[in-house]
């Protein structure tokens, strides 16, 4: 069953359409909306709140269970989460199925099981006096004032980083898995639980060179009646007195057996004497590290080349996993030149391109990069050339064309390729011109998506990055990072505690900080965090040692050395997504 | 670990979330330990929160690590 799930702050829309399934013979559609009493009081609206990641998770849980016993073909739900006034839903749910009854039957066990587990709450009724506006489509979904004593505190016009990356979160979904050959399938992550085949070691072994002889025979001399070497497989039921020479590795006879090391015995002919006991009965048993159906590797491991390793031992030579992403990256900006040519005062070299072509390195993907003219007609005649690819591609970055001056050409660009504007500025140092946007999300109407290859239902994601190389840096590890990991199905990157190494010098600023920094593990295994110096976003020098990003909260200024701080690793091997 | 508060239980700790140290492995009764040390204000909940590890409900068996995201999740309410 395909699934599509998503929390978001804005109203839900009022016509959603059914998937294009050729298939589907019904759609049936709910919509729980906002009585107007809460416990026989009048009101004007609730507020919801939600733990975006794990809401997520459960509800696709329990559709994917729900679907072995209701096959249904595809379940779209939307729930909405902040203020949301009487009359208008709350959530909005979308089922396609061969026939009515399975849909009907899903639907009614869905709500049962969404009211009894999905972590999303009732907040608060808002009284009838109550002003309920309209919300802002940067409504923060699953973040609150923290540290504030639990108080509200006013919301500020521009979201914050854990707004930023929530609503990221939430509106990005998976993509629909794929198979794909072991060779191919590096860095994917995995989109189905892997169980054993078979026990392993699939029948027991001897893990020493030496003989065979049953568990508790005691006979003063053995014979020996047979040789099995690593590759042997011969069942056969000793008797006592009976030994088997064997190999290391070799499948054993029959059960209850010891094996005997060779330095241990001394042998004459066909007869072996054992001159020293042991306690061991050197065997591998069967099943001994796995059994038949446990699990192997879990749905959401990225696959490393440990990971591969243990799948071509199970045979699974075809696993379902992420699909490989297209990339598409638009550079911007008069001022750039290739990077092989000398720049004329004035103009800069391009290091933006090779830059995300280096950062994508860690997702799968074949991206496909040109270069756009600053003016808006010209930009569009461009892509008209590049139409298919950008329908095509899950995603889609603009390098410049955000920040103050001309800040309308790349929101403008992207709204003309139809994407929803999720936010176009976020309270961050540096990176605050950052543009998201989603396509192919429930309040896009078909009729806006470029032409009609875009399948309607398909989410395809778009940032618009500030043109200078750090912010570049800081928005990819924070957000593309986010939609990347939540569009392959792996874990988000998250941000860890370390220490600072040495002071981190700066004036207080009314925006939340990421600070570059190199990131050391000390031999006790603490992280410390050497913070790099810049001085604008501009910076390129010290995107060559950064391997993290400091967090520097609101109005802090100078933090001192050996102060505790949060952190985003930005090389994957230590990541968190890494360790998961 | 990552501590999350939700509804109820934000109200009764005034925060979203703390971040603890814990030892390299801890369980559902040694998790509850520390967290009402903290805030004597949960002891109301215990009874109906369920705890969340890594987004996903935790068995009573669980053993949490200092990588993990625990959360409080009080009866919910959506739909």
């Amino acid at each position: 069953m395909e699934i599509e799930v998503q929390l978001t702050g804005s109203p839900i829309a009022e016509k959603i359409s059914p998937p294009r399934l050729a298939a589907h013979g019904a759609w049936l559609e709910f919509r729980g909306a906002v009585r107007d009493e809460e416990n026989g009081e009048k009101i004007s609206g609730l507020e919801y709140e939600a733990y975006p990641e794990m809401a997520v998770r459960e509800i696709r849980r329990i559709l994917e269970l729900l679907a072995v016993r209701h096959p249904c073909l595809a379940a779209k739900v939307i729930h909405r989460v902040g203020i949301i006034p009487v009359g208008e839903a709350a959530i909005y749910v979308g089922i396609a199925s061969r026939h009515r009854a399975e849909a009907i039957a899903l639907l009614g066990e869905f709500m049962n099981q969404l009211k009894q587990g999905v972590p999303i709450w009732k907040r608060r009724a808002l009284p009838v006096e109550a002003v309920v506006g309209r919300v802002t489509p940067c409504m923060p979904v699953g973040a609150h004032p923290a540290a504030s004593g639990g108080q509200r505190t006013a919301r500020p016009t521009l979201p914050s980083l854990d707004e930023a990356i929530a609503e990221i979160i939430s509106r990005c979904q998976q993509l629909p898995a794929v198979r794909a050959p072991l060779a191919e399938a590096f860095g994917r992550v995995l989109r189905e639980t892997v169980c054993a085949p078979e026990d392993l070691p699939p029948v027991d072994r001897s893990t020493r060179d030496g003989y065979a002889i049953l568990k508790n025979d005691e006979s003063g001399t053995f014979q020996v009646v047979d040789t099995f070497h690593a590759a042997d497989w011969k069942p056969r039921q000793l008797k006592p007195g009976e030994a088997v020479r064997v190999a290391t590795g070799a499948s054993l006879p029959c059960k209850n057996l010891r094996v005997v090391m060779q330095e241990n015995v001394e042998r004459t002919g066909d007869k072996i004497r054992i001159v020293r006991r042991e306690t061991s009965t050197h065997i591998n048993l069967r099943g001994e590290d796995l059994r038949a159906g446990e699990p192997l590797l879990h749905f959401g491991a990225r696959l490393d080349a440990g990971a591969l390793a243990l799948l071509a031992t199970a045979g699974n030579v075809n696993p379902l996993v992420s699909p490989r992403l297209r990339v598409v990256h638009f550079t911007t900006g008069d001022e750039i030149v290739p990077p092989d040519q000398t720049p004329k005062p004035g103009q800069i070299r391009d290091s933006n391109s090779v830059l995300i072509r280096g950062l994508l390195q860690n997702f799968p993907c074949d991206v496909e990069q040109a270069h756009l003219p600053e003016d808006f007609e010209r930009a569009k005649s461009e892509i008209e050339n590049w139409k298919l690819r950008v329908e095509n591609a899950d995603l889609l970055l603009v390098s410049g064309g955000a920040s103050v001056g001309e800040k309308d050409f790349t929101r403008q660009l992207l709204e003309w390729l139809g994407f929803e504007i999720v936010f176009n500025q976020i309270n961050l140092r540096p990176g605050r011109p950052l543009i998201f946007g989603v396509n192919g999300g429930a309040s896009v109407p078909a009729s806006r998506l470029v032409g009609s290859l875009a399948p309607p239902n398909k989410i395809r994601v778009a940032f618009g990055l500030p043109g200078n190389p750090l912010s570049h840096f800081v928005c990819f590890h924070f957000a593309v990072a986010a939609a990347l990991t939540r569009l392959t199905g792996g874990e988000p990157p998250k941000f860890l505690r370390g220490q600072l190494a040495e002071k981190l010098d700066d004036k207080p600023c009314p925006r939340e900080t990421l600070w570059p920094g190199k990131l050391e593990i000390s031999p006790d295994a603490t992280a410390r965090l050497h913070p790099l110096a810049w001085a604008n976003s501009g910076n390129v020098a010290c995107l060559a040692s950064a391997n993290a990003l400091v967090r520097v909260p609101i109005n802090v200024g100078l933090i001192g050395a050996d102060a505790e701080v949060d952190f985003l690793p930005t090389t994957p091997i230590i990541s968190g997504r890494a360790e998961v | 670990m990552r501590v999350l508060f939700f509804a109820q239980t934000k109200d009764a700790t005034g925060c979203d979330s703390i971040e603890f140290a814990a030892g390299a492995q801890v369980n559902t009764e040694q998790l509850w330990t520390e967290l009402l040390k903290k805030f004597p204000k949960l002891a109301a909940h215990r009874a109906n929160v369920r705890l969340a590890r890594n987004w996903e409900y935790a068995d009573a068996d669980v053993q949490f690590t200092n990588d993990d995201e625990v959360a409080l999740i009080p009866p919910v309410s959506g739909g």
